[in-house]
């Protein structure tokens, strides 16, 4: 067996081993003395034959009795009424920089107010927030913020965006709509960070609201999302034409994890599918992976990995590739592709130097795709 | 070799219309089911062949579907007291479920430290799930600190129902309620979630003994109540080999359906396939010739 067979086989029987029940943390994750749920009517669904209901949201079209709930396990049949629970019942919320999303082509240096509810449609086994999105609605510590209240409190910290992140927005889309109506209002941006796997019609409405949308692209391999995500690449991928079609800002990133996902090849049909999909123009994030969940004895994605891959997609005809989660690396900085000026200068999330004019190049005038004011 | 034994006891009136139980013939259930299925006479010597003075035991309860399809606490809580003549104190024994707030649906009072059997959710201050997931074949989940702290000898307390999704829902898929995202284990009709979880070390070396509530059984349009498609059976079903008293329960309800008119689960696209994963990982025997099925009336 070579070196990638063993860590693959590894990370499998690595999950085998953690059924020991010595290896318990009897640590208990307590819920909150009383559950702090919504019950407003959830979009996006249809009803059915004795108060059952199909949820048609996202690609699951989750098929559920009464008082049953959805995959994500924050929407649930109350009677033959769809009803999401955590409308308005944030979990997380935080002023982060944008650049922490990532988006590398919105507002660079600016803050953006972060919100998240529980819950997920998809359950990765690499998942980087698993304690709020691989649980319902009832299992987090959740506090009332309404849409007003999100949209003030943007206004009150000095953030020119609020972005819908952490866990999975889909699941919480009805708050996230209504939010960004709200944030517009205000001249608030609203900035979007999914999986992807939700509905065109669902899809395109949010489209008009929001301002940028973020899809991580976790593999371009069915059979990664089938073992690995428990969802499907190709509604994702029609996602993403998607949101292109609809010119809204789009940024792409792929979480790179040693011998799951890193065959060169896959990521090289990956941005020739991006060059005729969607455009050069896109930018695509390659993201350092650190052990997480249930994916804890692979080891964090090696610096040349992310460096061969983004170069890669560089010489496939992408024009804004980059790599995340190794604080100084050049694939950080942002460089125009018409006459290699250095455009932003980037450190983790920290944005050192921002040469962009009036949304160009300073040096040769080649627009930067974007927003940027 | 002889097969697992399945009790099936009915008791003729047990259950009125109104719901209301009669104490006397649930009484007479309970010790009729225990003998067929432990060859002991009467309750008390059946269960103390099941358990022991030391052990805590559990009744995991669905209380997903409200009153009209929980097992209530004038069916549970005697089946409860039953512990305390084996010398189990009260306080070492506790019926639950996922939520108070579900418990509380269903007609239960909670009972964290008073007298009696205890009562109580997993959301209850001071329980909850353990922080950890813990992973088994395609199982990864935080499971209740109910189960994995207080409970040695779990009974699965399940009612027999059609599932949407499942086909059926018993005895095995009453430990979804045991982990906190059983949502994520609905694809595939269940199958071989509710197997593989069953599998677990943290259910299987603490099961000890299924007791399906029959009394009405939920025969289409599973799992929340519709009268149309509920039937009363009046009956308990008593087994120690969790797959075979899941398997009698689901030829049960095709028997109900096949009487109405309805097709079968498979034709329905929903064949409970987790039994038989169950049982080709070793967990009990599902096949007809394989159970020893045992009927009686009370």
């Amino acid at each position: 067996m070579d070196r990638r067979g063993f860590i693959r086989t590894a990370a499998g029987t690595g999950a085998a081993l953690a059924a020991c029940p010595g290896s318990f943390v009897k640590e208990l994750y307590a819920f909150q003395e009383t559950a702090n749920l919504s019950h407003v009517e959830a979009r996006y669904y249809k009803k059915l034959a004795d108060r059952e209901i199909e949820c048609q949201l996202c690609p699951r079209k989750c098929r559920l009795g009464d008082k049953e709930r959805g995959y994500c396990g924050v929407r649930e049949n109350d009677g033959g009424t769809y009803r999401t629970l955590v409308y308005g019942k944030a979990c997380a919320r935080n002023v982060d920089p944008v650049e922490k999303k990532p988006f590398f082509h919105v507002l660079p240096g600016t803050a953006a107010l972060s919100i998240a509810t529980a819950g997920c449609n998809v359950n990765c086994k690499f998942c980087q927030n698993w304690e709020i999105s691989q649980v319902r609605a009832e299992q987090v510590t959740a506090v009332d913020f309404p849409p007003s209240d999100v949209a003030a409190a943007a206004e009150a910290y000095r953030c020119p965006s609020i972005a819908y992140t952490y866990s999975e927005p889909t699941v919480f889309y009805e708050y996230m709509f209504d939010t960004a109506v709200e944030a517009r209002r205000r001249n608030i941006r609203s900035l979007v960070v999914t999986g992807g796997h939700i509905n065109p019609e669902p899809l395109e409405a949010l489209t008009k609201v929001v301002d940028a949308i973020k899809i991580d692209l976790k593999a371009f391999t069915p059979a990664f999302y089938k073992d690995y995500v428990r969802g499907d690449l190709a509604p994702v991928l029609e996602a993403i034409k998607l949101v292109a079609r609809r010119k809204t800002w789009l940024e792409i990133v792929y979480l790179v994890i040693p011998t799951l996902n890193d065959d060169p090849e896959d990521v090289r049909k990956m941005a020739r599918w991006i060059l005729k999909e969607v455009g050069a123009g896109v930018p695509l994030h390659f993201t350092r992976f650190t052990p997480m969940y249930l994916i804890k004895n692979l080891p964090p994605t090696p610096v040349s990995t992310l460096r061969s891959l983004r170069k890669i997609a560089l010489d496939e005809g992408l024009q804004y590739v980059y790599t995340g989660n190794i604080p100084g690396d050049e694939g950080e900085n942002t460089w125009c592709p018409s006459c290699r000026t250095l455009l932003i200068r980037r450190n983790g999330f920290a944005v050192e130097a921002n040469a962009i004019k009036g949304g160009a190049c300073p040096s040769c005038r080649n627009p930067v795709p974007g927003i940027w004011a | 070799m002889a097969g697992s034994i399945v009790a099936v006891v009915r008791g003729r009136g047990v259950r009125a219309r109104n719901g209301e139980i009669a104490p006397a013939v649930l009484a007479r259930i309970y010790d009729r089911g225990l003998s067929l299925l432990t060859g002991q006479a009467g309750a008390d010597a059946a269960l103390r062949a099941l358990f022991t003075p030391s052990d805590k035991v559990g009744l995991k309860i669905n209380a997903i579907a409200g009153r009209e399809l929980t097992s209530s606490p004038d069916v549970t809580l005697p089946f409860a007291r039953l512990f305390s003549r084996l010398g189990i104190p009260d306080r070492n024994v506790v019926i639950w479920d996922r939520t108070n707030r579900e418990l509380k649906a269903a007609g239960y009072a909670l009972n964290a430290d008073g007298a009696g059997p205890r009562v109580f959710g997993t959301d209850t201050a001071g329980e909850g799930y353990d922080a950890e997931p813990f992973v088994h074949r395609t199982i990864a989940s935080r499971i209740s600190s109910i189960l994995t702290g207080r409970v040695t000898a779990s009974v699965s307390f399940a009612v027999l129902k059609d599932h949407g999704l499942a086909g059926v829902t018993a005895g095995m898929k009453n430990y979804f309620g045991a982990i906190h995202n059983p949502n994520k284990y609905h694809d595939d009709h269940c199958d071989p979630f509710v197997a593989e979880l069953f599998d677990a070390p943290p259910v299987k070396t603490r099961h000890r003994l299924t007791v399906l509530d029959a009394l009405v059984v939920q025969f289409h349009r599973g799992p929340s109540f519709h009268a149309a498609w509920a039937a009363p059976v009046e009956s308990l079903i008593f087994g120690l080999d969790a797959v075979a008293v899941d398997a009698v329960g689901w030829r049960l309800v095709e028997r109900l359906r096949r009487e109405k008119g309805l097709p079968t689960l498979a034709e329905d696209g929903r064949p409970p396939l987790y039994i038989q994963s169950a049982e080709r990982l070793g967990l009990g025997r599902a096949s007809e010739s394989d159970i020893r099925l045992v009927e009686d009336e009370v």
